[in-house]
């Protein structure tokens, strides 16, 4: 029989409240890099992530509908670069997401 | 997909960005070996009987801080291409201690301009014998200071370029000095006697100077070196395309 400490319901709640958005892996991925530095190219942010181009393309595209990264389009000389930018809000969705999973995890040294 | 777990993406990127920065490996290692050259030029005026110092190599000398600035502005985008531009997160920090190198630098070349002109007015100082090689001033070596000046906020990137420029430009500025004396004021009167405290301290101060640049220009050699290296292990690191 597994005990828990806190009421049985909450544990499936707070898992149900997980970001989607953040939770699922490929994008989880995107926005821990994002989050580490200002600016990304698509290219690093591809190599990196070890996603395909499309897979990429897709990923990012749902995180900016979300509002938690933008797109910056440049151009290096005459070859166009294209960037992505964590938002406020996606940098506060992924401390959340953070916060809310170590609170779901057993205390180290507890099973 | 081969994702490496989120602590090593986030230090990956971190590093990544940091060196992106700077980008200082081989142009430290080129500041520190065109240190070297630049002390070495000036302390072997004659090499196996062939007089190296003449006024071409002088002139050539002198533009060597802006030359660098080029040649670290095309090793840049062709060494450190790498995978498309990764911006850090600001450093605060870093930046105010980069711009602190950048405001000395800009300090060290007024106070030597203003001592060197002084020196010069007042007859204190005489560069060269008059029979050296350096012969009238072209009016563009007064400019140099300026060049050096103008170029450097938007092109030193890193703390270590910064001391590498630094270093290149002070050094450059004693050979800009015996050009002042024939720009500005009378023809150079003979090397005064006995300038006892003063001239003792000035040689000694010379002579740290000099062992200063080479043991820097060494260990900007091996450090900038080391960061190329470092460099290349972060490529390594980052996974490599599949299909």
């Amino acid at each position: 029989m597994v005990k828990t400490g806190s009421h049985p319901s909450a544990i499936p709640k707070a898992i149900l409240d997980l970001d989607r958005i953040v939770h699922e892996p490929a994008r989880l991925a995107v926005l821990t890099v994002l989050a580490s530095a200002e600016e990304v190219a698509f290219l690093f942010l591809q190599r990196v992530t070890g996603l395909s181009k499309g897979n990429l393309s897709s990923h990012t595209q749902k995180l900016e509908a979300a509002g938690y990264l933008e797109t910056v389009k440049a151009f290096q000389g005459r070859i166009p670069v294209t960037s992505f930018r964590i938002t406020e809000e996606g940098r506060t969705a992924l401390r959340l997401y953070h916060q809310q999973l170590r609170a779901l995890l057993p205390k180290e040294g507890k099973p | 997909m081969t994702t490496p777990d989120l602590k090593t993406l986030e230090t990956l990127t971190r590093d990544y960005a940091t060196f992106q920065a700077r980008k200082s490996g081989l142009a430290t290692a080129l500041g520190g070996l065109l240190a070297v050259v630049l002390v070495v030029a000036a302390l072997s005026p004659n090499f196996m009987g062939i007089h190296v110092l003449n006024r071409l190599l002088v002139e050539f000398l002198v533009w060597v801080p802006l030359l660098w600035l080029v040649a670290k502005s095309i090793i840049g985008p062709l060494v450190y291409r790498g995978l498309g531009p990764v911006r850090a997160l600001t450093d605060v920090a870093y930046e105010r201690r980069r711009w602190r190198w950048i405001l000395g630098l800009a300090l060290f070349l007024l106070a030597v301009l203003l001592a060197a002109l002084y020196a010069f007015a007042s007859g204190r100082l005489v560069a060269h014998p008059p029979q050296a090689a350096l012969q009238p001033t072209p009016m563009w070596i007064l400019v140099m200071p300026f060049l050096y000046l103008l170029a450097m906020p938007w092109a030193i990137r890193g703390i270590e370029e910064a001391r590498a420029y630094v270093v290149l430009v002070g050094q450059c500025m004693l050979w800009l000095i015996p050009f002042f004396i024939f720009s500005f004021g009378p023809p150079a009167p003979p090397l005064k006697q006995g300038w006892g405290l003063f001239g003792d301290v000035l040689g000694v101060g010379i002579l740290v100077l000099i062992y200063v640049v080479l043991i820097w220009g060494a260990l900007a050699m091996v450090r900038g070196w080391k960061e190329h290296r470092e460099y290349l292990a972060i490529l390594r690191r980052i996974p490599v395309e599949e299909g």
